[in-house]
Parts: structure tokens; sequence; C-alpha cells
């Protein structure tokens, strides 16, 4: 049978508690702070308190545990996002830091062109490395600049120091170019087993060829100084670019090399060998400058190392 | 269900367990940005085992303790419950479902109810700001979770009711027996056999 008094009961109930809900609604909104339902409310939170203090406190190792969990799978998405993210930092560190020594060595070569004494006019043609030897027993670089861009064979170059900025140096003399394409061009460094460059202790003025210690591209020894001329540590070796009636050096006058860490004076030998701290950090040779014109008044005669 | 002094215990005592845990536990647990809803649960079990009346009356019963204990606007969550509990309730007394896991696509569409609805009631009433999509997601994760939780919830439910109840379809059709059915407004179903 259809239990209509079921249905009315049903419906009764519904409408009750519908309308109960309603007016208490209505009843929590219209009246003040201070209000039965505001006071019911704090009346049963203070009864409450207690009850869910302690059950919190119960609970307590198993929320850890869900929170562990929830934690767990959270980190998890974190871990993805900053994977990513110190991914894509670390992509733009490198590119800032790039910038930032090539900037450095930029500025140590222009820097290095308004020091006193170095030659005028040469006309740098600045370059980038884009490839270097493997092995340490030839050091060359080669650069993105060639005959094209007046680059030519024997010329000198000159790369800034590690850090121009906190050097007192903030660059110096490179190498030589030893070959050349029409777009590209072979550096010879200083620190190859075959280089030689004639040079000048400043201010003393005792001349010695400089040569690479091979394998140590921080110390250069500069030879042949004669045992009486003195020389003391931290003073500047330079390109002497010395000229005699057939023979020139390669190298313009007045070309920082490096500077002086210490002397071997040996009373046995007739020549001192001072070893030279090179301004050029060999190792991270990113932009490099090829005078690309010998000073005015000092043209090429012959080629004579040193 | 009978209405009796142990019945109400009964009810009373599940209500304000599932009030004090949701409020000192369950709320602070949060999965995935949402947290499970015990007090919706327990109220869709009670109708789902009670009958349409029993359910609105617990669900207005679980309002009203939630609303007092949460300190939020009092007669919404009751409002809401009531109808969440009547709903569920009419489903069983006009359905009849049978399948076991019935109680996971109920405590589902229970909670889902009663996260739009209290939402959109919340939003009627003093909700000024502006509404962050992420509520979404948190209504997602939370029937989600509840989900998961409704068949422990309701098999629990049922174990603590079982007594008061006038019959425990589950319980009869297990024996073989058929259960009572009340008077139903369709006209063929309700008839007593």
């Amino acid at each position: 049978m259809y239990d209509r008094k079921a249905v009315r009961r049903r419906r009764a109930a519904l409408a009750v508690f519908v309308a109960l809900s309603i007016a208490i609604l209505t009843a929590y909104f219209g009246e003040s702070g201070g209000g039965f339902f505001h006071a019911l409310q704090r009346g049963a939170q203070e009864v409450f308190a207690p009850i869910e203090s302690g059950a919190s406190r119960a609970l307590k190792p198993a929320r850890d545990f869900f929170g562990w969990a929830g934690d767990t799978i959270d980190a998890k998405d974190q871990n993805e996002a900053l994977r990513e993210e110190v991914e894509r930092l670390r992509s733009e560190l490198a590119d800032l830091q790039t910038r930032r020594r090539d900037t450095r060595q930029v500025n140590g070569l222009v820097g290095l062109h308004s020091q006193d004494g170095f030659p005028r006019g040469t006309r740098p043609v600045t370059a980038r490395v884009i490839a270097r030897s493997p092995s340490v027993w030839y050091s060359s670089l080669k650069i993105d600049k060639g005959s094209s861009d007046g680059v030519k064979l024997n010329q000198a170059v000159i790369a800034a120091a590690s850090d121009p900025s906190s050097d007192r140096a903030v660059g110096g003399l490179a190498g030589k170019v030893t070959r050349v394409t029409g777009g590209t061009a072979e550096v010879t460094l200083l620190t190859d087993a075959s280089s030689g460059v004639a040079a000048q202790v400043m201010p003393a003025g005792a001349a010695g060829v400089v040569k690479p210690e091979v394998g140590n591209p921080r110390d250069l020894l500069l030879d042949f100084v004669e045992g009486g001329r003195r020389v003391t540590e931290g003073t500047i070796v330079v390109t002497s670019g010395f000229k005699a009636s057939r023979v020139e050096s390669l190298f313009p006058r007045g070309i920082p090399i490096g500077e002086v860490t210490k002397v071997d004076l040996d009373e046995v030998e007739l020549y001192q060998r001072v070893h030279i701290r090179p301004f050029a950090d060999f190792r991270r040779i990113d932009i490099v400058q090829v005078l690309t014109r010998r000073p005015p008044g000092t043209e090429t005669a012959g080629v004579l190392l040193p | 269900m009978r209405v009796s002094p142990s019945a109400l215990l009964r009810v009373g005592l599940l209500l304000l367990v599932a009030v004090v845990l949701q409020l000192s536990s369950l709320s602070q647990i949060g999965i995935a940005g949402g947290h499970a809803d015990l007090v919706v649960l327990v109220v869709a079990a009670v109708a789902y085992y009670a009958g349409s009346v029993s359910g609105c009356a617990a669900g207005f019963a679980a309002g009203f303790l939630l609303d007092l204990a949460s300190g939020a606007t009092m007669g919404a969550s009751s409002l809401v419950l009531t109808a969440v509990g009547y709903g569920v309730g009419r489903f069983r007394e006009v359905r009849d479902p049978s399948h076991g896991l019935m109680p996971i696509p109920v405590g589902a569409a229970a909670t889902a109810g009663w996260v739009v609805a209290f939402a959109a009631v919340s939003f009627m009433l003093d909700v000024g700001a502006r509404v962050s999509p992420l509520v979404l997601r948190d209504m997602v994760v939370t029937v989600l979770l509840n989900a998961l939780l409704s068949l422990p919830v309701f098999a629990g439910c049922r174990r603590l009711l079982r007594p008061v109840l006038r019959v425990d379809r589950l319980e009869a059709r297990r024996r073989g027996r058929p259960a009572t059915r009340e008077a139903g407004p369709i006209g063929l179903r309700g008839m007593e056999v």
C-alpha cells in the first residue's frame, strides 16, 4: 500500500528541518555578536575545546603520518618543479657568467690599450676563440677572424687577465698569429713549446727571452738575462720590440707580458733565470685582440725570435 | 530506524565523534590540496541505513554541531546536510540498491552535493572576496578522498546502528529473506509482500 502517512511524515520532517535551518541562519545573521546563537556558539566552543584538544593530541601521530604522506606527495611535485627551475636558472647563470667574463675580458683589453707604454696605432681586431689545442705541448687557439678582417701572419695577439678588475695589469701578450685563412686564424700562445719573445724588465731594462715552461701556463721564464742586471720581484716584463740593422722583433715594444715572481741567480751561470707570472690568463681565453698594424715608424724588416 | 533513547544516543555519539574527528584531525590533513570530510559521510551512512527521515534529522544535527563547534555561520551546514541526508535516504528507499560497493558512489555523490551546495550557500551568504579556481580542485580532491573512505565509514556506521535499525536490509538479504519495504510514492514499490 502506498503509505500516505509515511510520505507526509517524511515531507514534514524535511520541511521542519529545512525551516529550522533557515530560521537559525536568519536569526544568526540578524542578531548581534552577543545574541543567542552567537553566545551558544561560544559556549559550545568552550565545551568542545578540551575535547578537540584531547582528540587532536591523541590523533597527532596519525595526522603526522598522513601529513608526512601528503608532504611526500607534494614534495615530489615540488621537486619536479624545482628541478626544472634549477635547470633553467643554471642555464641562465651560465649564460650570464659567460657574458660577464666576456665583458671583463673586453674591458681588460680596452684597459690594456690605455695603459702607459702600450704601443699606439695598432688597429686591434677583436676575435672570439672558437677552438683550442687539446695538448699541453702545442698551445694554440683558433679565432674567428682571418685575412678578410686584416689578420696576417706573425701579428701579435693580446688577451685579458683572469680578473682584470682586481689585477693591477688588465691583460698582456698572448701569442702570435701562425696560420691564417679567410675567416679564421691560428694563434700560437706564449706557452707553446716553440715560443720565444724578446722582452725587457721594466724599468731596469734587463733584456732576455721569454720562454714557456711546458705544462705550467702560470709560469713563464725570462732567460738569457745578464747576471749583472738587477731584477727584482714584482717588476713588469714587456716586449722589447728590439730593432737591429737587419732584423726586428715581431712584437711592438711595450706590450705587457707578465710580472716577475722569482729570480734564480746561479753564480756559476752567466745568465739569470727570471720567473714570470703572465698577465694573460692562458687557461681561460675567450676573447683576444690581434694587433693588425705595427705602430707607425716601426715597419717590420724581417723576422727574428727573439 | 526506531526512535529510542538508544538510537538517539548512538546517532548522537556517531555525529559527535565525526565532528570532533573532523575538526581536530581530518581538516588538518591536507592531501593534494583537499581533505576528507567525515561528517557528510556519516550523515550519508545514517541516511543510507536508516532512511530519509533519520537522514535529514541526522543531517540537521550534524550541521548544527559542526557550526557550533567550528564557529561557522549557524544554519548553513544544517541546511545543506539536511538536504544531503534526505537525498541519500530517498535514494535508498526508492532504488533499494543491493550492490556491496554502493557506499562508494553514494559517499562520493553525497560529498559532491555537500561541497557544491555548501559552496553555493556560503557564496550567497557572506563571501565577498574573489574565489580562486583552486576551490574546484579542492572539491574534487575531497570527493575522491571521501569515495575512498566510504566503504569503511559506511561499514562502521552500519555496525553501530544495526541494533537500532528497524530492518537491516543487507542482513536480511544475506540471510535470504526479503526485507519489509516501506510504502513509497511510486506505487509499485512499497507494497509489502
